[in-house]
């Protein structure tokens, strides 16, 4: 690799700090899975200092809080893999996990730093957005909370400023235990790329779909959600048929690309079925008392 | 810098430009060659050692990020008494061909038997899905693993004695 300095932050007021002090020189380095294998290849002059945040103290641990369940930006996807808390109030956030690389990039790589690469292909992305989640950002101004869907701005593109930084990722209080589903499509079962990726979630009191939220992954410049097929279900009885006609429409709203890897018709085609597999996950578990649970 | 880690039980240190993944540190500095270098993106699984008691690709990681820690490579699994388990069976059944990606995959078996001792062979695959091994198609990785997790739970530890009762098993060839 070509030299570049290093610098160990202890928790997120030092990262920023450094951050100000570097400037636009500095490369924040999460989990390091993304950031080196694109540093060795990179044909662009190498960062002046990569701050290293994964020892930040504050960053890490899964734990449920007044606001709802909170994920440190620098907890790894083997942490939400093996987090007992995430198996039992959001369970999909663990069948996104497992899915990304293999057990040696999970080990290493955190959902702060799958969020802030920003590749379309993300596996963290959907579930996240289809239990809205909310993430928190920390920069020389203070802190800041939004929406996630507002972090993804383009391909490899967020809207953070060069000294901010993700700190913690919060799926509501109000979501927790909400029936969703995550569905992954790649080449291969493991080491592999989502060709498409997608989450559904949704409450179903008398049997009536209720807040639902499809999102799909590797089909747009971002993750995205598919507001018209979460129209067509509210308020629908919960149905098989109901299912797949969301998914024929989430893959009108979907945008593929055609690449090496698929082509765009294909992927539309995913897109109604991993919607469909999502939705049908979902309902797996639904249970009576759902929303007792969440309050 | 100064890196120090824990390598295999013993306190080691090199000054190393910060750049350093952990791979090039072990390799070039501190002479462990154990662990390959393959692809250096964590493809291929073929730089794994344990870090904190969990698998990782050593060349995803900078010799930094693993200050104060402890690592251990392939190099740290043999004591004065004999083979690991894992490298005795693979060794014994013929679970490695050219070899290449060997240390790789017994850490990362390592890894996996240290908190699952008794793995189904689906969690053997899932564990294995980031070492790429283009010579022996797999299987006989994945029955080496689950007769080495045979032998380290008994309690003689029959690998320390020499001959192996999982492995003279009739079920298992």
């Amino acid at each position: 690799m070509k030299p570049f300095g290093y610098v160990a932050a202890i928790d997120s007021e030092h990262a920023v700090a450094l951050l100000a002090e570097y400037g636009k020189g500095a490369k924040v380095l999460a989990g390091g899975t993304d950031l080196l294998a694109d540093l060795k290849f990179s044909p662009h002059p190498p960062p002046d200092v990569v701050v290293d945040i994964s020892r930040a103290a504050d960053l890490k641990g899964i734990a449920l809080t007044d606001a709802g369940l909170r994920l440190g930006a620098m907890v790894t996807h083997s942490e939400i893999v093996h987090s007992p808390l995430i198996a039992e109030a959001a369970p999909a956030l663990a069948e996104a996990a497992v899915v990304i690389g293999a057990v040696q990039t999970r080990n290493l790589g955190t959902i702060g730093g799958n969020l802030i690469t920003c590749v379309p292909s993300m596996d963290s992305g959907p579930t996240l957005l289809a239990l809205d989640a909310r993430v928190t950002v920390l920069g020389p101004r203070g802190r800041r909370e939004m929406p996630l869907s507002e972090l993804f701005v383009g391909p490899r593109r967020t809207s953070l400023a060069f000294d901010e930084i993700l700190i913690e990722i919060v799926v509501p209080t109000q979501n927790l235990h909400k029936p969703a589903a995550f569905q992954k499509f790649g080449l291969r079962k493991g080491q592999a790329l989502a060709l498409v990726n997608a989450a559904a979630s949704f409450w179903a009191p008398d049997g009536v779909f209720t807040e639902p939220r499809i999102a799909l992954g590797a089909v747009a410049p971002t993750v995205i959600r598919a507001p018209k097929a979460e129209a067509y279900l509210t308020g629908r009885p919960v149905s098989e048929e109901a299912m797949a006609e969301a998914g024929r429409i989430a893959a009108t709203e979907a945008k593929p690309i055609t690449d090496f890897r698929a082509s765009a018709e294909y992927r539309r085609d995913l897109v109604a079925v991993l919607v469909k597999r999502a939705l049908a996950g979902a309902f797996g578990r639904v249970t009576p008392n759902q929303k007792d649970l969440a309050s | 810098m100064i890196v120090t880690l824990t390598v295999n039980g013993e306190l080691r240190s090199a000054s190393v430009p910060p750049e350093t993944t952990l791979l090039v540190m072990l390799r070039e500095h501190l002479h462990l060659t154990g662990a390959k270098t393959g692809c250096d993106v964590g493809d291929c699984g073929a730089c794994t050692v344990i870090v904190d008691g969990l698998a990782v690709n050593a060349c995803l990681m900078l010799a930094a990020q693993a200050d104060g820690r402890t690592v251990t490579t392939i190099e740290g699994l043999a004591t004065r008494e004999g083979l690991h388990p894992l490298q005795k069976v693979f060794e014994e059944t013929g679970a490695l061909q050219c070899g290449f990606c060997g240390p790789g995959v017994i850490m990362t078996s390592k890894a996996l038997l240290d908190h699952t001792p008794e793995p189904t062979p689906q969690e053997i695959r899932t564990a294995l899905t980031g070492n790429l091994c283009r010579c022996t198609g797999y299987v006989k990785m994945i029955e080496g693993v689950q007769e080495a997790a045979a032998m380290m739970r008994s309690p003689q530890s029959p690998a320390l004695a020499g001959q192996s009762p999982a492995l003279a098993a009739p079920e298992q060839k």
